[in-house]
């Protein structure tokens, strides 16, 4: 029996990886907060998490899963790790949908596997079987993993999955096509004096790649509300961006411009309001992303030229009524 | 993001955990089947004088605790009146409660097994306590289970490790060479121990849970580790009358008897069972290691019993005892 101050020693983590996905909720309207707290509802004997400050934000319970398997690792390191990945939803203003899953590791763990219950009193914990490269993790965690290696990405899958599935609160008839995005992220602690900054890459095909430097001490739940965040916001730009990309805003009669324009007012425009629920520790994260590239720089000209565009649809329309 | 500089927060979102009280140890005294009650007082005398010696030892074991200390027990039975009810309270209850006293022992806290099923049999819109601790299951996985293929769950199964494969055999197949692969204990020493526990039988709108399974939810119970919606479930409700109802659903799923009585919940457990649970209690310990406790409420308890001079195991399993006496 070890005393509680060896206990949270033993496992305090050195590092942090997760994946978030993030959709639009296969819905026609945005749900309100009662069908949110049902749709999140995954255990019967735990609150759904309701915010209604700065928006409406919905977040279930953690669901963990078991695994023991090796970790992806850049150069062919050979780390078994045993433990659970830990797994949650949210629902941002009844509209959109993300999964997070994700699990820290500390330095060093036992030589061989412990009894189950010791996993489970360390939620969100994955132990190394003997000691951890957590370079090599957290580059081959970022890189994406080989068969039979980790799958956290399944995790999170599996839980929008079982969201999804839930027919009686779900018409499937979205009101626009929208690509889903993975966004995969990989948290160290910062050594003293390194910025604490962080780089984000966008591959093709919805996929997000982030690396961060955190002050120590930082909760990996914390660094995965960040990285939800970022995957909220970073699927609001795509997608607008993905909409306006190409559409012929000249044509004679602005019908097709108006069909794609008006469901981005309609239902993503006010969805912008970056670190809502950000660790305040945090903060100069989420400044240096808006330095380079400038997130909210962009938002605020896609968001601008859409309301312009409506603007001149309507200019027009008034024009050709007088006219005729 | 909260604490003590916190300028905002909201209850709705922000969790709370219900606390409760504990005494070192909840101290179980034997455990009988209806057909039991039947054969009449001189069998419950016969039960509680094979009882009584092993108590003792369980309450001469409590400790160390730091000097000064009196330890805190409380004594517990659990009647079985989800599988077969042949009796009321009224006729079963009084001479259990005069044979317990004949051997020189009281029981504190009395409780029905249906309890462990449903909580509240009045609020069926309330979910039952079984169901979540079922939903609170985190199967522990084999070696190999990387996210991707999480442990293979046959529905209302539970094993400690893995089971033989499926393969469709037939005698023609099998003469040709197709291998047994055998089930294996996850972490066995040497040679395995392999247990598959059935949880509950039934279609899913009126499944019957296993006595395992319902005896998990006991321990958990007595242990202070589950919460709705972060209250604390089955609170002992105080039962002064002498009479007991003639309906059983008119008992509470918990009563205290003794006013004086330590707390129902406890840091551990001790349970003095007849050896023919044995079998059962196995199956208890292959749930209690696959059951995910909310973190608060661990944590609630890990820094009391640490006050206390008396820290509890990390492991929820290790918080349980048995004692299997001869002649019970």
């Amino acid at each position: 029996m070890s005393a509680p101050e060896e206990e949270s020693r033993d496992t305090e983590t050195v590092l942090a990886c997760g994946e978030v996905r993030t959709c639009l909720l296969p819905t026609r309207d945005a749900v309100d907060e009662q069908v949110a707290e049902r749709l999140l509802r995954l255990r019967a004997d735990e609150r759904v998490r309701l915010s209604r400050r700065p928006n409406r934000h919905a977040v279930s319970p953690d669901i963990l899963t078991g695994v023991d398997c090796r970790l992806p690792t850049a150069g062919g390191a050979k780390i078994r790790a045993v433990g659970t990945v830990t797994a949650r939803a949210a629902l941002v203003e009844g509209r959109v949908l993300q999964a997070t899953a994700h699990f820290a590791a500390p330095a060093d763990g036992p030589d061989r596997r412990q009894p189950w219950g010791y996993y489970l009193v360390r939620p969100g914990v994955l132990v190394p079987v003997g000691r951890l490269a957590r370079q090599a993790v957290v580059k081959g965690f970022l890189t994406g993993q080989q068969q039979d290696e980790l799958d956290v990405g399944s995790v999170a899958e599996s839980l929008l999955a079982r969201i999804s599935r839930q027919h009686r609160l779900l018409d499937y008839d979205t009101p626009l096509n929208t690509t889903d995005t993975s966004l995969r992220w990989a948290a160290l602690p910062a050594a003293d004096g390194e910025p604490a900054a962080p780089h984000f890459t966008v591959a093709d095909d919805g996929r997000r790649v982030v690396e961060l430097r955190l002050p120590r001490g930082t909760s990996p739940a914390a660094a995965a509300t960040l990285c939800e965040d970022l995957a909220l916001h970073d699927w609001l730009l795509t997608t607008v961006a993905d909409k306006l990309d190409g559409l012929r805003l000249g044509s004679a009669d602005g019908r097709a411009a108006l069909k794609v324009l008006r469901p981005l007012v309609d239902h993503l425009l006010h969805l912008w309001m970056p670190q809502a629920r950000v660790d305040r520790t945090l903060n100069a994260l989420w400044q240096e992303l808006e330095e380079t590239p400038g997130f909210s720089r962009q938002w605020t000209s896609l968001a601008q030229r859409i309301r312009d565009q409506l603007a001149v649809q309507l200019l027009t329309r008034s024009d050709a009524l007088t006219a005729s | 993001m909260s604490g003590p500089g916190t300028v905002f927060r909201e209850t709705s979102a922000q969790p709370r955990t219900e606390s409760v009280p504990f005494s070192h140890l909840s101290l179980e005294l034997g455990h009988l089947y209806m057909e039991d009650f039947a054969e009449g007082p001189a069998r419950l005398r016969r039960h509680f004088a094979a009882v009584r010696p092993w108590v003792d030892a369980a309450r001469a074991a409590v400790g160390p605790l730091p000097a000064g200390k009196r330890p805190r027990i409380s004594t517990c039975f659990l009647i079985d009146d989800y599988f077969s009810r042949l009796s009321t309270p009224a006729e079963l209850i009084p001479p259990l409660l005069q044979a317990a006293a004949e051997a020189g022992l009281s029981i504190d806290y009395l409780a029905r097994e249906s309890g462990c099923a449903v909580a509240e049999p009045g609020h069926r819109d309330r979910a039952e306590l079984a169901e979540a601790v079922l939903h609170r299951l985190v199967e522990s996985p084999p070696p190999g289970s990387n996210g991707f293929r999480p442990p293979v769950s046959r529905t209302g199964w539970l094993t400690n490790g893995r089971r033989t494969p499926s393969h469709r055999t037939s005698a023609a197949l099998d003469a040709t060479g197709a291998v047994w692969e055998p089930p294996s204990e996850t972490g066995a020493r040497g040679h395995s121990v392999f247990v598959d526990v059935e949880l509950w039988s039934g279609p899913e709108e009126e499944r019957l849970w296993s006595c395992a399974f319902l005896a998990s939810v006991w321990q958990l119970v007595r242990l202070g580790l589950l919460r709705h919606d972060g209250r604390a479930v089955l609170t002992p409700a105080p039962w002064d009358d002498k009479e007991f109802p003639a309906e059983w659903d008119a008992l509470p799923p918990v009563v205290r008897l003794n006013p004086l009585a330590a707390p129902f919940t406890a840091y551990a457990t001790c349970s003095v069972l007849p050896a023919r649970f044995l079998p059962v209690e196995h199956a208890v310990r292959v749930v209690l290691d696959q059951v995910h406790v909310e973190s608060e409420a661990l944590r609630q308890i890990a820094e009391r019993s640490a006050a206390e001079g008396m820290p509890v195991p990390a492991g929820i399993v290790d918080r349980t005892s048995y004692v299997f006496p001869p002649g019970l």
